[in-house]
């Protein structure tokens, strides 16, 4: 007999429809620039077309590793992501946990949650350059007053404490959103649990390890998963706080592979680099869905 | 509970607050010295004189600060009404039409919305380059929108999950058509979803970087947070003018915020846990 | 109004087979019910003729048309859903004349039809009100007046009383049974209650897995159950049922219990070797211990288990080492680990196949 008759047809037929702009919005501007990188990446041509694209094979990505500053870069990039997820996980553990009381005041506490993640990054990276200013900076003043820092320091322009600089504003900011997500999977475990660790005897310590820790595996690793995609990513924090350095200390792979294309206008080169951090990346979001799939 | 934790309890709420608070308080208030109040050693907490100096300069001298917050409002809004209708349609024939495939093509969405922006520059610009659509509004409205419908086809396809399907059953049993339905019933019924959506996807797009930078590439078409990056310029850092553009930046999406916390809660949370 | 047709209506998704193809006729003014437990494919089948789902196989006739492939809203059928499906943002005037409205009839049609409605649903006063500010009972008249303002062919409902408390439930039961004896409209219902489908319905169609089990009226399906699926469903407490093997003599026994049955009259259990017999709690009759003798349908027994429901009683009996209940009279019941006779009612006895599940034929 006939299988498909006219109702689902219909409704196939309008379902189809009402994505296809979706569809073609994303296939122009997320799927194929994608693919035109990777077909700039092994290539060889000029922005404007002047010079005609011809095939160079791998040979960018050759020269990408005897890049120093690609491999800087990346390292920066990695270390950036693997200090300051860890930290963002404790607070934001931390963080969540405290906006699940009840306490007078939840509000003013749900804006300071939501204040850091509404900022424009590159705006908040401003900020905290001027708070960080060797000469008229807040931290400065406040650290010398106190006796904590015996003479003014140059927070952005040491290699290492520029790096330490850049994780803290990241953890400033990103924190309360893996707060969130993490509260919304505390929220989801259900009250009786805790009577019933309660009548078992646990101790409030025993409770968060045996019930919530357990129960909020699922939420981490989402948040964990979004954040590091998120820092594996980061562009305009470095843009706007240090510009990459001091000597290219704080130069994320977005940073370089923005510079090598639009600075030194070498688009076929720029391309592999991003290519490179997509794959990471898609490798990483593959493992996401997949974490997500398992869930259900 | 015994009184100890609650005095613990309030020392961390309240210091939680504190550490939230002060860098934008800080802004706030270098945006209100006068210039020798800013460069000043030992630092000034308090500006003395309290001034409004630098907001009206802003106004008189370099009016170009708020082109950028005004270009930020009309891609902000474009970005918004053309992603929540484009998206409201593939959200709700993605979650309700029982379409063969539907889990599929969510899946493509979820993995292209993880796309690294910086990824999309070189092909994006380009393209805009060759379509005529750098330093377009519209060119910036379609990047946005492409960067931003995965989110909100998810977020509105979960939205719509929450509703009866009886009640579009019903319709059917009306008489009513598929657009009909969606138009009649399902926009108002989840008119909560959309403004929770809306509201993100504007902040979103407010706050977006890498892709502004490089598809607008003249001044007069920069959004807020690129133009004041790049104001600064190649040497001085004039912080009173930056302080009082950045607190101007700022204040539409932290008052949105403010206004609508417990809707953005709301939706940033839904997404993380569908 | 119209009499409704499944001719071999049947329902797959990709493989599997929701609802098995059946033939039944709907006729006109007739109340049907369809019962069975959730996922037996009884919503499948009421969505089918609903035109919310569409037939895999065979044909839908609603007055004499083939409706297979017609839009619901042409069909001439109104449907009332479990939760009411009532817009949320639509006045209840709104909601009961939305489908009207569509049809392009006349305002002042609408607006009368809708009163009249109102007036035989006790509605007048919340026509201006918007469903949230209703109580369930109004919500599910509402639900009801939507469909009747249609004037259709043919009433579905799907298990609409479900939301509703228990005492509510029967008040709407009754006002759904006034109703339809007053409009005479051919209705099909969904139910997983059996109370509700005994009192409503003309004929009950008992569904098992995607498969019809029996149609009958009430008393049919109670009286002679033809399988032992609708032996079990229907009734309660349930039916007690035995498995017993034939014995050289023509007796029945169990082997797991000491109960032995004499040949069974009026069954024809020709070459079955197992069979299972059945025994409705409310057809046992209790008599004292000594009453055990001759008659073999007299069997010893000691009560496990007394409960009092209020007007009747229910023993948890041990005959024979079989546990079985009996609905008994609640004024005077024998009490827990009193010994006592029960009597079997061979008039009222059930045989059913082992294998097949089906009724032996008497």
């Amino acid at each position: 007999m006939n299988a498909f008759n006219t109702l689902e047809r219909r409704t196939q037929f309008v379902g189809i429809g009402f994505v296809t702009p979706t569809f073609l919005v994303i296939a122009l501007i997320l799927v194929y620039p994608v693919v035109q990188s990777i077909v700039l990446s092994v290539g060889q041509s000029s922005v404007d077309g002047f010079e005609p694209y011809r095939f160079v094979g791998l040979e960018h990505y050759a020269a990408l590793m005897d890049d120093e500053r690609f491999w800087r870069s990346l390292s920066v990039t990695l270390i950036f992501t693997a200090i300051s997820i860890p930290l963002e996980l404790v607070l934001g553990v931390g963080l969540a946990l405290l906006m699940n009381e009840s306490f007078h005041g939840k509000g003013l506490a749900r804006l300071a949650v939501l204040f850091p993640w509404a900022l424009p990054t590159a705006l908040n990276a401003l900020i905290w350059r001027w708070m960080y200013n060797a000469d008229y900076g807040l931290f400065n003043a406040v650290g010398l007053e106190s006796g904590i820092i015996g003479e003014p320091v140059n927070w952005l322009g040491d290699e290492t404490l520029a790096m330490a600089s850049m994780v803290i504003v990241s953890v400033w900011k990103t924190s309360s959103f893996m707060a969130l997500i993490i509260l919304a999977g505390l929220q989801s475990i259900p009250r009786d649990l805790y009577e019933a660790g309660r009548m078992d005897g646990m101790s409030r310590w025993q409770e968060f390890r045996e019930i919530t820790l357990p129960l909020l595996k699922g939420s981490i690793m989402v948040a964990l998963i979004i954040r590091s995609m998120d820092a594996l990513r980061t562009f305009e924090l470095p843009f706007s706080l240090t510009d990459g350095g001091p000597d290219s200390a704080t130069e994320t792979l977005s940073l370089y592979a923005y510079k090598v294309i639009f600075e030194f206008v070498e688009f076929n080169a720029g391309s592999a680099i991003v290519v490179v951090q997509f794959a990471v990346i898609f490798l990483l979001s593959l493992l996401y869905i997949f974490t997500l799939r398992h869930k259900d | 509970m015994n009184k100890r934790p609650r005095i613990i309890l309030y020392s961390l709420v309240g210091l939680s607050v504190v550490i939230s608070f002060f860098p934008i308080v800080w802004l706030v208030l270098t945006s209100l010295k006068n210039t020798a109040g800013i460069y000043s050693w030992p630092v000034q907490y308090w500006p003395d004189p309290l001034t409004f100096q630098n907001y009206w300069s802003i106004f008189t001298e370099t009016p170009e600060l708020l082109r950028y917050v005004l270009n930020s409002f009309i891609v902000g809004v474009g970005c918004t009404v053309l992603t929540l209708s484009v998206g409201g349609l593939a959200g709700y024939a993605l979650s309700r039409l029982r379409m063969r495939f539907a889990g599929v093509l969510m899946v493509i969405i979820l993995s292209v919305s993880m796309f690294p922006p910086i990824a999309l520059l070189p092909a994006l610009f380009q393209t805009f380059l060759n379509l005529g659509l750098l330093n377009s509004f519209t060119g910036l409205i379609l990047a946005h929108t492409g960067l931003f419908l995965p989110y909100t086809v998810w977020m509105l396809a979960s939205y719509f999950r929450t509703l009866p399907v009886e009640i579009e059953e019903a319709a059917r049993l009306d008489g009513m058509g598929f657009l009909r339905i969606f138009f009649s019933i399902i926009l108002p019924l989840s008119w909560p979803g959309f403004v929770a959506t809306g509201l993100i996807v504007f902040i979103f797009s407010w706050n977006e970087f890498p892709l502004s930078l490089v598809l607008m590439t003249q001044d007069a078409m920069r959004t807020a947070p690129v133009g004041i990056s790049l104001y600064p310029g190649e040497f001085a850092f004039p912080w009173e003018t930056i302080s009082t553009a950045t607190v101007i930046a700022i204040i539409p999406v932290l008052v949105i915020t403010a206004i609508f916390q417990k809707q953005i809660l709301g939706g940033l949370t839904a997404g993380s846990g569908k | 109004m119209a009499n409704v047709s499944l001719q071999q209506i049947g329902k797959s998704y990709g493989g599997a087979v929701a609802v098995e193809a059946f033939n039944l006729e709907i006729r006109d003014g007739e109340f049907l019910v369809l019962l069975g437990p959730s996922g037996c494919g009884k919503s499948t089948t009421l969505r089918m003729i609903a035109g919310l789902e569409s037939i895999t196989r065979g044909d839908l006739l609603i007055g004499d048309a083939r409706m297979n492939n017609v839009d619901p809203k042409n069909r001439g059928v109104a449907m009332v859903f479990q939760n009411y499906a009532l817009y949320p943002h639509k006045t209840v005037a709104e909601n009961m004349g939305m489908a009207l409205k569509l049809q392009k009839m006349p305002k002042a049609e609408i607006e009368e039809r809708i009163a009249g409605v109102a007036d035989m649903l006790g509605l007048t006063a919340y026509l201006d009100r918007k469903p949230g500010s209703l109580s369930g009972g109004q919500r599910q008249r509402v639900a009801i007046g939507r469909a009747i303002v249609r004037t259709p062919e043919v009433f579905l409902f799907d298990e609409p009383l479900s939301n509703l408390d228990a005492k509510l439930r029967v008040k709407m039961r009754m006002e759904l049974q006034e109703l339809h004896d007053r409009l005479g409209v051919t209705s099909v219902y969904v139910t997983h209650d059996q109370v509700e489908a005994m009192t409503l319905a003309d004929r009950i169609v008992i569904m098992d897995g995607g498969v019809i089990a029996q149609v009958g009226t009430p008393r049919e399906v109670y009286d002679k159950p033809a399988t032992e699926f609708v032996a079990g469903f229907i009734g309660s407490p349930a039916m007690n049922l035995m498995t017993m093997q034939s014995a050289a003599d023509g007796s029945w026994r169990s082997n797991e219990s000491q109960l032995v049955l004499p040949r069974l009259p009026g069954f024809d259990t020709k070459g079955a070797n197992t069979i299972r017999v059945g025994i409705r709690p409310e057809h046992m009759t209790i008599l004292d211990a000594s009453a055990v003798g001759d008659d073999p349908w007299i069997l010893p027994g000691k009560v496990m288990l007394a409960e009092l429901l209020g007007a009747d009683a229910l023993l948890t009996l041990s005959v024979c080492g079989e546990t079985m209940t009996a609905r008994v009279n609640g004024v005077d019941y024998p009490e827990q680990g009193q010994q006592l006779a029960v009597r079997l009612n061979p008039e009222q006895l059930h045989a059913f196949d082992h294998d097949s599940k089906k009724a032996l034929q008497v």
